[in-house]
């Protein structure tokens, strides 16, 4: 009953799903649906790593299922959605450098271009379709994650777009059989996110990671110069260079005036 | 036995100081398990056969260059673990370090020592990329022990962007293992099988892998343009943990580039390879230099540096001669130990003064004459003054290029001189600010502990020795690491 | 064109007139229940019609022709686009009836007129809606024709009724899965073109909400009848694609008076639970705002975009 041709459309379908629920997190503000759009996202790629096992038969792909499973469909979100109740962060609003529909656009050109890189690069080596299609869009899905951790500024984005950089990778692996390590490097990346993690957990950072976001509030800088008479020097040297540096005489100039 | 007698160790001191109480103690460990590692990796190199391998599916290796990069690390270790001694008592009296993180801090530290060790002892190249990992973890977890918010910041982009390119660089392992699989019939990212057998692999996938493992290397080691995140932790870091994150974990990145550079030199893919390497060499070379002007924070001047000369020694692996890789070796040596003496006196200049910014060092010369003569020498060193030793390698790296195109050669030189303008610049400033200081009346004097002023002696003679004095030794050792990279 | 096909044709035509109504107050209940109401009954929509078809109709004195022939013109054109999706009766393909273009082009037109009437009466909300709906259109129009290109390259077919056959014969989802992918953009612009939640509140009294109901503010009586039911025939008409494609099972192939019957009942059904799908989504969510509506249709169009790269790659 089930015939290969089923199982590569399953896999086509899964994949596909894969796709849009990237897509899904390139455009979306809310920050429970981006967490629960991952689980679903992993999930997604447990129920490939078993399509895989049934065709393959290999057990390193249920080993692979089953850790995708505990660490990123369960460990992971929950760890996440702690952080997020901890810094009391509901939105994601403000795109950086790419707007949601342009973001979509370009990772739709993304995949194109790695599929044309691909196709000649991997060409003599006469690899099945599906192996094909899988390291298209497991790199697609790197730089679809890489997109999300430019254009956005909140650090839970930034997690769950490295977080779908891994699953890109770890679609890639899975089409191949007897990778060594692979389960050792997932276990690795988890760790290096869960240590991300406890770290703001622990520490309670404010959320943005890009401490130059308080260059374009120059009036904090007034208000700090002005009121307790703190040289501007004192701030930290690496805002000397700052446009908020330089910003400040000229307002003081007019403060001064109005004083 | 070498391989179980580092994790024995490694697990012993571990053990040791989650156990302890004092500061006294954790240091005293992290000086024995370093000195341990440096002693092991000797005698390894002189008594027995190298290349040797380890464990069944020779996943470990050591051979002439894992143990000279063991070496050095080991060695800035111990230094940096002499010099924390009095330093992070210093950090702890003026509360930037809590006593609570004293434990986190030695224990990553010992941590850092082992995932270093191992992550050069890896054949399997999927092992390294995990130990390399592992020590981007275990910085990130040196930097965050201090108690400022910015900290933090500074370890989430370095976490960030070191693991990102780390995962560009696991794809290109990902391609290699299904080009072995296809060209050797079983796949493998064991290191010495792909030397062995990189004339059978198709040079273009091979040269594609390549490039996306030197992404996520060239990160690690903080070439341009993935340098983002260099400068500001190398600041923010306590000096002790930045001489050590130049020294060591920038190696590991660099260490990465030249195992994947010898696997592919062997093939026609050779040339592209090198003129991508000279290419982000040059580029690091370039953008380091013209940042170094505008610089005032002398941790960030040195962060920069950094950027440079690994940038230089990038350019010396992609020329691809012996003599190229051979100097390029000795700078790895010279670089990681003149930088620890740089880092270390402005570690000294941060206690005294309480910042790095360079309007509060006013009378540097006469509060602290060891760590301003040390500063004197370090710049003078690190931009290839001789008798140090960064002149010999400089040098040499500089004529090889020279061979291969003079207007690379000229630009580099003229980068180069920037360079070195800007800490001439940077040095007159600091050192000229003497006089009244009308509200720095109050700087007392900061004696810096006996460890310290002996680490940067040590330095300060360590690197005048190699630079005069070139043991034959050591040519030996590097000449024998240019022949087992097939160079 | 056979005798079949004419047949064919009719019946369909007055199937979709008759029938489509009923599932406009099938929706409107299923949201009533999920809110906790009772609801109106589902006839509803057939006692609407009765009642507006015997009021008078009153014309603006600005407008002009275009006000008076729209809801002819989409009556007529939603009728025609009867013909391109069988419900009851899967007819021998015959040329271009059933090109996927064509349907959309027919569809396209009718909401062209319409978008003509609303600024004819020359009043502000009837320009706001024109304005917001072609807006809107001009963002999905692309997507809808992505989604049936990819439809069709799944098919390796232009022509729908080729596509509902090959369906039927090669026995539906099991022989290909990648319609799901197709049915889930499909259901997004079901959503979309029937002016449903979040796209649109087809209830709502509220100028700032409205984009489709602002359009036809100004018609009444007949006029006001036959819009609406267009509205109807269109949202009925794309239901029917959406269960063609998934579950194409019990539609009469040949012409007896029993397969009809049973055909249409069976039909009639699917057509229930899918009117009740759409009812629950709809409760699930609330409506975008409207800037934030262009990213729903742009993963709309991600997702079939990518739907046609995987079947052309693979």
């Amino acid at each position: 009953m089930i015939t290969p041709v089923m199982i590569d459309s399953t896999i086509k379908v899964l994949i596909d799903l894969i796709l849009a629920t990237a897509a899904i997190i390139i455009v979306k503000r809310d920050m429970l649906s981006l967490i629960s759009t991952y689980s679903v996202q992993s999930f997604l790629l447990f129920s490939m790593a078993l399509v895989l096992y049934a065709e393959n038969g290999s057990t390193m792909l249920l080993y692979l299922a089953v850790l995708t499973l505990v660490s990123k469909v369960i460990v992971i979100p929950k760890v996440m959605e702690k952080v997020q109740k901890k810094l009391n962060i509901k939105r994601d609003v403000e795109f950086h450098y790419l707007s949601p529909t342009s973001a979509l656009f370009t990772s739709m050109f993304i995949i194109l271009v790695v599929h044309l890189l691909l196709s000649r690069i991997l060409a003599e080596l006469q690899l099945s379709n599906m192996f094909f299609l899988g390291a298209t869009v497991g790199i697609s899905l790197m730089f679809m994650g890489m997109i999300i951790i430019f254009s956005r500024k909140q650090t839970i984005t930034n997690i769950v777009g490295y977080l779908t950089m891994e699953n890109g990778v770890l679609l890639f692996s899975l089409f191949l059989t007897e990778l060594p390590m692979i389960i050792e490097v997932l276990i690795i990346v988890d760790l290096v996110m869960l240590t991300l993690m406890a770290t703001i957990l622990a520490f309670g950072i404010n959320a943005t990671i890009d401490e130059f976001h308080a260059r374009l509030n120059p009036f904090i800088k007034i208000s700090e110069s002005k009121l307790f008479g703190v040289k501007q020097n004192t701030c930290g040297a690496e805002s000397r260079a700052s446009p908020a540096g330089k910003a400040v005489p000229n307002m003081q100039k007019f403060g001064g005036d109005m004083k | 036995m070498i391989m179980q007698l580092y994790a024995g160790i490694g697990l012993a001191i571990l053990v040791l100081i989650l156990s302890a109480r004092s500061h006294k103690t954790m240091n005293a460990l992290s000086k024995i398990h370093a000195a341990a590692y440096l002693l092991i990796t000797i005698y390894a190199l002189m008594y027995t056969a190298l290349p040797s391998y380890y464990l069944a599916d020779r996943y470990f290796f050591m051979d002439h260059l894992g143990a000279f990069e063991v070496i050095i690390s080991a060695l800035l270790f111990f230094l940096s673990a002499v010099y924390s001694k009095g330093y992070v008592e210093g950090l702890m009296k003026i509360g930037e370090l809590d006593r609570g993180n004293l434990k986190l801090f030695y224990t990553a530290f010992n941590l850092l020592l082992i995932a270093v060790t191992y992550s050069f002892l890896s054949n399997n190249l999927a092992l390294f990329w995990i130990f390399a990992e592992l020590t981007t973890v275990f910085s990130a977890m040196l930097v965050v022990t201090l108690n400022a918010k910015k900290n933090i910041g500074a370890a989430l982009k370095y976490l960030f962007m070191a693991s990102t390119s780390m995962l560009f660089s696991f794809v290109g392992l990902i391609f290699l293992f299904t080009l072995t699989g296809h060209a050797l019939g079983a796949g493998t990212l064991n290191w010495d099988i792909l030397m062995s057998n990189a004339a059978q692999l198709s040079p273009k996938i091979l040269f594609a892998a390549f490039i996306f493992m030197f992404i996520g290397f060239a990160a690690k080691s903080g070439v341009a343009p993935f340098h983002g995140w260099l400068p500001t932790v190398y600041a923010k870091a306590p000096s002790a943990i930045s001489a050590i994150l130049s020294g060591s974990v920038s190696t590991v990145g660099l260490y990465g580039i030249i195992r994947a550079y010898a696997i592919v030199h062997q093939t026609s893919a050779s040339y592209s390879a090198s003129l991508l390497l000279m290419a982000f060499g040059f580029f690091s070379v370039a953008v380091a230099a013209f940042s170094m002007l505008a610089q005032i924070n002398l941790k960030k001047l040195i962060a920069f540096s950094s950027i440079e000369n690994t940038g230089l020694m990038l350019i010396g692996t992609g020329i691809g001669t012996p003599i190229a890789i051979f100097w390029m070796l000795f700078h790895m040596l010279a670089h990681a130990l003149t930088k620890a003496l740089l880092f270390f006196s402005g570690g000294v200049m941060h206690r005294q003064y309480g910042s790095m910014h360079i309007d509060r060092i006013k009378n540097a010369l006469k509060l602290q004459p060891l760590a301003s003569l040390g500063i004197i020498i370090g710049c003078a060193a690190i931009i290839g003054m001789p008798p140090f030793a960064i002149f010999l390698s400089k040098l040499y790296i500089l004529l090889q290029a020279g061979m291969f195109s003079n207007w690379m050669l000229f630009g580099l030189l003229l980068l180069l001189l920037v360079a070195a303008g800007a800490f001439a610049m940077y040095l007159t400033r600091m050192f000229s600010q003497t006089g009244d200081d009308i509200e720095g009346a109050h700087v007392e004097n900061y004696t810096p502990s006996r460890g310290m002023n002996a680490s940067i002696i040590v330095l300060i003679a360590l690197i005048f020795v190699l630079g005069v004095f070139f043991p034959q030794y050591l040519t030996d050792l590097l000449n024998s690491i240019v022949s087992e990279l097939g160079l | 064109m056979s005798a079949s096909f004419i047949e064919y044709g009719i019946l369909n035509i007055i199937f979709a007139v008759f029938v489509s109504p009923l599932f406009i107050s099938m929706i409107k209940k299923v949201k009533a229940l999920a809110q906790g109401r009772r609801g109106p009954s589902i006839l509803q929509a057939y006692y609407n019609t009765f009642k507006l078809l015997k009021k008078e109709t009153v014309y603006s004195t600005n407008s002009s022709w275009v006000m008076r022939t729209t809801p002819y013109v989409n009556m007529a054109v939603m009728c025609v686009a009867a013909l391109f999706v069988p419900m009851i009766l899967m007819p021998a393909p015959v040329s271009s009836i059933g090109n996927i273009i064509l349907f959309l082009y027919l569809l396209a037109l009718a909401k062209f007129f319409m978008a003509l009437s609303g600024l004819d009466a020359g009043s502000t909300f009837g320009g706001m809606g024109s304005s917001r709906e072609m807006t809107l259109s001009a963002i999905i129009e692309p997507v809808i024709i992505v989604v049936f290109a990819a439809l069709a390259f799944a098919m390796k077919t232009t022509n729908m009724i080729e596509m509902f056959l090959g369906i039927l014969k090669s026995g539906a989802l099991f022989s290909n899965p990648v319609l799901i992918l197709v049915s889930i953009s499909l259901f997004i612009i079901i959503i979309v073109e029937s002016a449903r939640i979040p796209v649109d509140n087809p209830e709502t009294h509220l100028e700032l909400t409205m984009v489709h109901e602002a359009m036809i503010l100004e018609q009444s009586g007949k006029n006001l009848a036959m819009m609406e039911w267009s509205h109807a025939i269109k949202q009925m008409l794309l239901m029917g694609i959406l269960i063609n494609i998934l579950f194409p099972v019990g539609i009469a192939t040949e012409l007896t008076l029993a397969g009809i019957a049973v055909s249409a009942l069976i039909f009639i059904l699917k057509a229930s639970v899918l009117s009740a799908i759409i009812g629950l989504f709809e409760s699930s969510i609330a409506k975008s705002r409207l800037f934030h509506l262009p990213d729903l249709f742009m993963i709309a169009m991600f997702f079939s975009l990518a739907t046609i790269l995987i079947e052309v790659f693979a």
